[in-house]
């Protein structure tokens, strides 16, 4: 379902040129659970950018669900955005002003989905974390875990082929944390899948896959969790 | 999807609203201040009558001093005024739609039943019947005298909505009698409010000011002899015979305004040459003896030619546009830094898809939300700006100072548009935010 073939990416400013991805191949196929490790730096959050298409490839190729995206526009590549991805973000990004109801619904608004549509949506994904009697809270009333389980709400509302998560439980405390990584192996289960930034190499051992990003050089791991014992 | 944009842009309103408050006044005191001058301006330079402005001209003959041309112009025009005999065989030959000398007197004005200390010292126009339909006059009570009173030089008269409420309390006077000096006058029609701006008809000294309050036939005015040199402006060539008023309109002095109402080209030709061969027949006689200049001229040549528009209100509005050109920028400001603090959202709503023209939408009617504010605002502020300055100079008709339903609209849709644009370029910036570089800052 994601293919990418040399695929790299440098930073160019007037006099400097960095490096922040060596070309790669990758793929990803369906209904897998990809984790994503490495130091800081050293290029994961480029590489979810590139795989989100938030940011574009400076060379090689990526094909998401056959499609070569290199070549899209911005109208295209958004579309693709709205109904291929979903996106987890360390700091949630819920925002502020929007209660839970309107948070979740936010990409479904991009899609030409009448109302009835979206609040049953919206309403199955709120169900689907536990968050359904709070959909007219606002955020700042939610804790941590919950407002990063409104965020894999809004990610999931879309029925997304594949989750984004950029060290979801970052923020969280250990037990928070716990209760996202098997929200998200639960999604995982149910076919969704996941590709996630993480530091915390116990975490990484619960995915199928775990890929190093180390000087902007990818390599996959095999047998992490025998290596860390 | 607007009304989940307009959801949104009011959600931002109040998250952002001092800096949407400053954005929103800022483009209230600058619409404000150009829809003021531009009212004004506006009011004494549109077309009086619109409806009649192709068909009303004034007649102007150069009956001048053989010695030197009138004023002594280089370029040699005809007086503006007719003389009394000019206007009295124009009106004899009778060749147009409407004939409608403008001339005036003043004297004391009183009921019967009123003693002479009550008596107001009044201006009254005298004209003839025409005045009322070629000058659009609407009446609250009665009409026009006939014709017979134009002929005749009977003793009647029309009077204004004030004097009527002041004389009769506002009942219907139609057939009551008052008294101008020594003469009684019969009303045979009350006017409904009436306000023809600019005032074009008579001397352009007095464009902005109200009509006259009383208006009686011009064969009267002749007939009585009702003459007031200190009022009404005049200008000779030569002596007049002796001193008597008789003399004064036998004379070639000018100091009647003659309108008249032509309907179309070929009626304008037509007159023009019985104005031609009027002069001609004229000359024979003696008279006229300078070059022919006759002129059919139209309210608003005429009124540009006597400078009754003045320029300082025309570049009162250039610099009006000039300041609401620095408020937009100042908005503009404003809004740049409001939408900057939205790169996080901009970065977020990139991320679930939506597109540059979804944001694009999105932020153009908060922009537009904010220009409508302001221009709700700035119409209040306008309102405001009209009526002080109608109270600062009282001298001009109030009606100037008013804003009409169209310019009302227009204020607002100004307002509105200009903030679109000037929102243009804080829109495209904030939608130009890389996401990958923001999703942290929410």
């Amino acid at each position: 379902m994601l293919r990418m073939a040399n695929l790299a990416k440098t930073y160019r400013t007037d006099t400097i040129e960095t490096k922040a991805l060596s070309p790669f191949d990758l793929e990803v196929k369906q209904g897998e659970f990809i984790a994503v490790v490495g130091p800081s730096g050293s290029g994961k959050t480029t590489f979810l950018n590139i795989t989100g298409l938030l940011e574009v490839s400076s060379e090689g190729q990526y094909w998401l669900d056959g499609v070569e995206v290199s070549t899209l526009g911005d109208k295209a590549k958004s579309r693709l955005r709205n109904e291929k991805i979903g996106f987890i973000f360390q700091s949630f990004n819920l925002i502020p002003e929007l209660n839970i109801y309107d948070n979740v619904e936010m990409p479904l608004r991009y899609r030409k989905l009448s109302g009835a549509q979206r609040k049953k949506r919206v309403e199955q994904a709120l169900e689907k974390v536990g968050l359904a009697s709070r959909q007219k809270h606002y955020p700042s009333q939610l804790s941590g875990g919950q407002q990063q389980r409104v965020a894999i709400a809004r990610a999931l509302a879309g029925t997304p082929a594949f989750l984004l998560a950029d060290e979801p439980t970052g923020n969280l405390d250990s037990k928070m944390a716990a209760g996202i990584m098997s929200l998200l192996k639960e999604i995982n289960a149910n076919g969704t899948t996941i590709i996630m930034v993480t530091h915390d190499l116990e975490q990484a051992t619960q995915a199928g896959r775990v890929i190093e990003v180390k000087d902007g050089v990818i390599s996959e791991i095999k047998n992490l969790a025998q290596k860390i014992a | 999807m607007i009304s989940y944009y307009t959801k949104l842009a009011i959600l931002s309103l109040w998250k952002t609203r001092y800096m949407s408050l400053l954005a929103v006044i800022v483009i209230a005191v600058g619409i404000a201040a150009t829809m003021t001058t531009y009212t004004i301006n506006h009011m004494m330079t549109k077309d009086p009558l619109p409806s009649k402005s192709d068909s009303l001209f004034l007649v102007r003959l150069n009956n001048w001093s053989p010695e030197s041309a009138y004023k002594n112009r280089d370029v040699e025009t005809a007086p503006v005024y007719l003389s009394v005999q000019d206007a009295v065989n124009l009106i004899r030959h009778d060749k147009a739609q409407a004939q409608i000398p403008i001339a005036g007197f003043k004297d004391m004005l009183k009921l019967p039943s009123q003693d002479a200390v009550d008596a107001k010292m009044t201006f009254v126009r005298s004209s003839t019947r025409d005045f009322f339909s070629s000058f659009e006059v609407p009446f609250l009570y009665g009409s026009s005298w006939p014709k017979t009173s134009d002929i005749n030089g009977e003793q009647v008269t029309v009077i204004s909505k004030k004097l009527n409420d002041k004389l009769f309390d506002g009942q219907d006077s139609v057939g009551r009698t008052v008294e101008l000096g020594e003469h009684q006058f019969t009303v045979v029609g009350v006017l409904d409010d009436w306000f023809v701006l600019p005032r074009f008809y008579g001397e352009s000294t007095r464009a902005f000011k109200a009509p006259r309050d009383i208006i009686v036939p011009f064969q009267t005015q002749l007939n009585l002899e009702l003459w007031s040199p200190n009022l009404q402006a005049f200008e000779c060539w030569k002596e007049t015979e002796d001193a008597s008023v008789a003399a004064f309109w036998a004379s070639e002095c000018v100091w009647v305004f003659f309108w008249v109402e032509l309907n179309g080209e070929s009626e304008k030709r037509v007159y023009m040459d019985f104005l031609n061969s009027y002069v001609e027949q004229q000359k024979a006689l003696g008279r006229f003896q300078r070059p022919t200049l006759n002129q059919l001229q139209s309210p608003s040549a005429y009124l540009k030619e006597r400078d009754a528009y003045s320029s300082d209100s025309e570049i009162a509005v250039w610099l009006a546009i000039c300041f609401f050109t620095l408020c937009l920028l100042n908005a503009m400001s404003i809004i740049m830094t409001k939408f900057q603090g939205k790169a996080g959202e901009v970065a977020l709503r990139r991320a679930v898809g939506a597109s540059s023209m979804d944001l694009f939408q999105q932020y153009m009617i908060e922009t537009g939300i904010i220009g409508l504010l302001g221009g709700g605002l700035g119409l209040l502020l306008a309102q405001f700006c009209l009526f002080f300055s109608s109270q600062l100079y009282t001298h001009l008709s109030k009606n100037i100072m008013a804003m009409s339903v169209e310019l009302m609209v227009i204020t607002v849709v100004l307002s509105v548009l200009s903030s679109l644009v000037f929102g243009l370029f804080p829109i495209a910036n904030a939608i130009r935010v890389q996401p990958a570089t923001q999703l942290k800052s929410l």
